[in-house]
């Protein structure tokens, strides 16, 4: 199998940008399962977000049975922009929406999941999208890749702030169908996590042939593949080093001027997908809750106790 | 198999806003391509795409002096600027570099649309202002006390956005009235980092235009915006500015408050008068004598003190009646030696006054605008160039039009033209753009009307003609009292 056999990425912002938009109410009856309190939503407008997508994305692909669900079933292949504009959708709608838009996005993912099973053809294994441990670590692999990369080309998280952050995203995997007891509410659960799971881990074809078609879609003009090399790069060198080997990817280490130059055309990314209609309205409805939430007397201190974000 | 799956739910949706940013540079370059010329798309598309942020930006931001409503104002605080962090959030990692470039889009327009070109320059604007505390923070640290003391009275809510930074109104303790321009914390760093990356600019920079020396432009556009990021290079251009135009009958240039004006703050007499929009809807008349200040002030300032202010943008204007106008922010001058004019003012002799093409080629070339090579015919060249002189070539009245200065630059970038291959805009004459894309526009949405001709020949060094309008006469005293010794 080649990359050609994947389809183009044309449209991706426009579909992207209106899935992000479309998750963003205007006037929300309340603050969704989040709230500008949140750590979740200090973190939305990190320029950091696309090396910390692609890299959840390199992470998620490298659980067979995870990989085999996509691969199989969701015509990613076919369309990779309607899929990654429909997961866009999905997120942004969990962390910005009402309680009620969040709870009925995922009961729709929940009832497609519950169509998507089958065999993994390299590991002979069944798999069914509804498997809380598929979920888990779909889940958990976005958590720290949020982490670890923001760590990396943004601003760190203080390890009371990343464990507060781990802490409020355990609700996004109950609203899968994980149960709240299985999900990592720390740095260190979630580490411990990572170390119990590693056993079933492996690059196999399809993961590899996805994953090259995202770190170079084909198709790019020399100066964007410029771009998107740093991207790729910053993805690449932020994945810790078991999962760079399984890829057998191989990059020069993070020089200070290096990480630089990678945020700078993070930066230039960031205004290109202000430019699409109505993203910046979106974010500057979070930023106007989020600040309004800073300056509120109840919770001035930005390291505001997790549980006031927590569902009941 | 147009099933759904799993990955779904667990990745993020900065991934997708982020490849989703990449493609859209693909994608708008593909519609470049399909759009026209093949050679004008390339890098082309990084601007477009610049230029649908600055829309949003600018059609949502928080607009100051914007009559706002409750809403808007109620935005506005919110999103203000509250820490040296949220500057760089905002400002940082290339941001305030694009708004710069957006700044100076048109020195890089090579058949950008008007709307284009405009959001560009406006992009500015789209930047959310200082909450009071932390404009009071930065003028404590630089006049050495919080505002409240420095001045006697100081407005807390600021009267426009500034480049990098805002204006206050304040009194001084000695009464003056004045306006206070204060820079944002951080962005000077933030951006004379970013600028250093010679790498990145180029690629976003990588117009296109065949006769453009990426590079040359490049380091102009460096030298230009790192020179504004510290205001004590704008107070000194604009004292000089003020020194000149001293006793000018229709030339006015506020006063710089030396005590009150440091690299981040700068202090100078505050003006009034009607904005650019008002001064539209203002007589014909009173509009043709507002252009003739804004004409004399451009050439004059050119071909007499060397110096061009290379940000004719309509907010930078007040206007008061009578052809008085209140000429505001100095902080992108370009000043030249008598060796970078001398071609100029040749160029404009031995076309429009000698008549003499052979003599308009050879000054061309020595400036650099058109390569020694070129193996075309004299009657090409003049054709093609002859375009930029259309105001001056004859001494009749006529009417700048909003067309005139589109149709300059498409000359000059036209590809289908042969000279174009053998042209190109030499470094220091980069800035020289602005006078085709912000004068004349400025002129043509004024649609004023004078005898261009007459005026030039009053200012042209080389001519230095008699009063041609009761301007001209008015002027006689002021430059009376000149010393010959300012035009060295």
């Amino acid at each position: 199998m080649t990359a050609e056999q994947f389809g183009t990425a044309a449209g991706l912002i426009e579909r992207s940008a209106a899935a992000f938009v479309s998750g963003v109410p205007e006037s929300p009856a309340d603050d969704g399962f989040f709230g500008p309190a949140s750590v979740t939503w200090r973190l939305s407008g990190d320029l950091a977000g696309p090396i910390a997508g692609l890299r959840s994305l390199l992470m998620q692909a490298l659980h067979p049975l995870a990989m085999a669900g996509v691969d199989q079933h969701s015509g990613w292949r076919e369309d990779p922009v309607g899929r990654l504009a429909a997961t866009s959708a999905y997120v942004t709608t969990v962390s910005f929406g009402e309680r009620a838009a969040a709870e009925r996005a995922a009961a729709r993912v929940r009832r497609i999941h519950t169509r998507v099973r089958g065999v993994d053809q390299v590991t002979g294994r069944p798999y069914e999208a509804s498997d809380p441990a598929l979920l888990l670590w779909v889940h958990a692999a976005l958590v720290e890749s949020t982490v670890a990369v923001r760590g990396l080309f943004g601003t760190p998280l203080s390890p009371e702030d990343a464990d507060r952050y781990v802490a409020e995203m355990v609700v996004a995997a109950e609203l899968v169908g994980v149960p709240a007891g299985q999900v990592p509410a720390s740095m260190a659960e979630l580490d411990g996590y990572f170390a119990s799971v590693r056993p079933e881990l492996r690059c196999t074809p399809a993961a590899g042939e996805s994953m090259a078609y995202l770190l170079d879609p084909p198709g790019l003009d020399e100066e964007i593949a410029d771009i998107w090399q740093d991207v790729r790069y910053g993805a690449v060198v932020a994945l810790p080093d078991w999962a760079r080997e399984m890829y057998g990817y191989r990059v020069p280490p993070l020089t200070p001027g290096r990480r630089e130059e990678i945020r700078q055309v993070l930066g230039v990314l960031d205004a290109a997908f202000l430019g699409e209609p109505g993203v910046l309205e979106a974010r500057q409805r979070i930023t106007a809750r989020v600040r309004t939430a800073r300056s509120a007397p109840a919770s001035t201190a930005r390291s505001a106790p997790a549980s006031t974000a927590r569902p009941a | 198999m147009k099933r759904r799956s799993k990955l779904v739910a667990g990745a993020s949706a900065g991934t997708v806003a982020g490849a989703a940013a990449v493609a859209a540079v693909v994608v708008l370059r593909r519609r470049g391509i399909l759009g026209g010329n093949l050679r004008l798309s390339r890098g082309l598309a990084a601007l477009q795409l610049i230029a649908r942020g600055g829309a949003r930006y600018a059609s949502s931001a928080p607009r100051l002096f914007a009559a706002a409503g409750e809403h808007r104002q109620q935005l506005r605080n919110d999103l203000a600027l509250e820490t040296a962090e949220d500057v760089a959030t905002t400002l940082g990692a290339m941001k305030g570099v694009l708004m710069k470039l957006g700044q100076m889009a048109s020195y890089i327009d090579d058949g950008l649309s008007p709307g284009v070109r405009r959001t560009l320059s406006r992009l500015q604007d789209s930047v959310p202002p200082m909450s009071p505390e932390l404009a009071a923070q930065v003028v404590s640290e630089e006049l050495g006390g919080p505002p409240e003391q420095v001045f006697a009275r100081w407005d807390p809510e600021p009267i426009a956005a500034a480049s990098i930074g805002q204006v206050h109104r304040a009194i001084t303790h000695d009464g003056r009235a004045v306006a206070v321009k204060v820079q944002y914390p951080g962005i000077a760093e933030t951006i004379a980092a970013d600028l250093g990356n010679v790498a990145l600019l180029r690629r976003m920079l990588r117009i296109t235009a065949p006769s453009q020396d990426v590079d040359a432009l490049l380091g102009e556009l460096r030298d230009r915006v790192l020179e504004e990021l510290d205001y004590r290079r704008e107070a000194e251009n604009q004292r000089l500015f003020a020194a000149y135009y001293d006793g000018h009958p229709t030339i006015v240039i506020p006063a710089i408050v030396d005590e009150l004006s440091t690299r981040r703050v700068v202090t100078s007499d505050l003006a009034d008068g009607a904005r650019f929009a008002e001064l539209a809807t203002w007589p014909q008349a009173e509009r043709d004598l507002a252009a003739e200040t804004i004409y004399r002030f451009v050439f004059r300032s050119l071909y007499e003190l060397h110096a061009f202010n290379g940000d004719p943008h309509p907010g930078n204007y007040l206007f008061h009646g009578g052809g008085r106008v209140t000429f505001l922010d100095f902080g992108l001058v370009r000043r030249f030696t008598a060796e970078e004019l001398e071609p100029l003012m040749q160029m404009a002799r031995y076309l429009c006054v000698e008549h003499d093409p052979e003599e308009f080629r050879r000054n061309l070339v020595k400036a650099g605008f058109l390569r020694a090579d070129a193996p075309l015919s004299t009657d090409q060249v003049v054709e093609h160039m002859a375009v930029f002189y259309d105001t001056v070539r004859e001494s009749r009245p006529l009417t700048m039009t909003g067309d005139y200065s589109s149709a300059v630059v498409h000359r000059f970038f036209d590809v289908r033209s042969p000279v174009t291959t053998y042209a190109q805009i030499p470094r220091s004459y980069v800035i020289l753009q602005r006078i085709n894309l912000g004068l004349f526009g400025l002129l043509g949405e004024l649609t004023a009307t004078a005898n261009w001709r007459a005026i030039a020949e009053e200012i042209w060094p080389f001519v230095l003609g008699p009063p041609t309008t009761p301007m001209g006469e008015a002027e006689v005293p002021w430059r009376a009292r000149r010393p010959a010794t300012t035009l060295a």
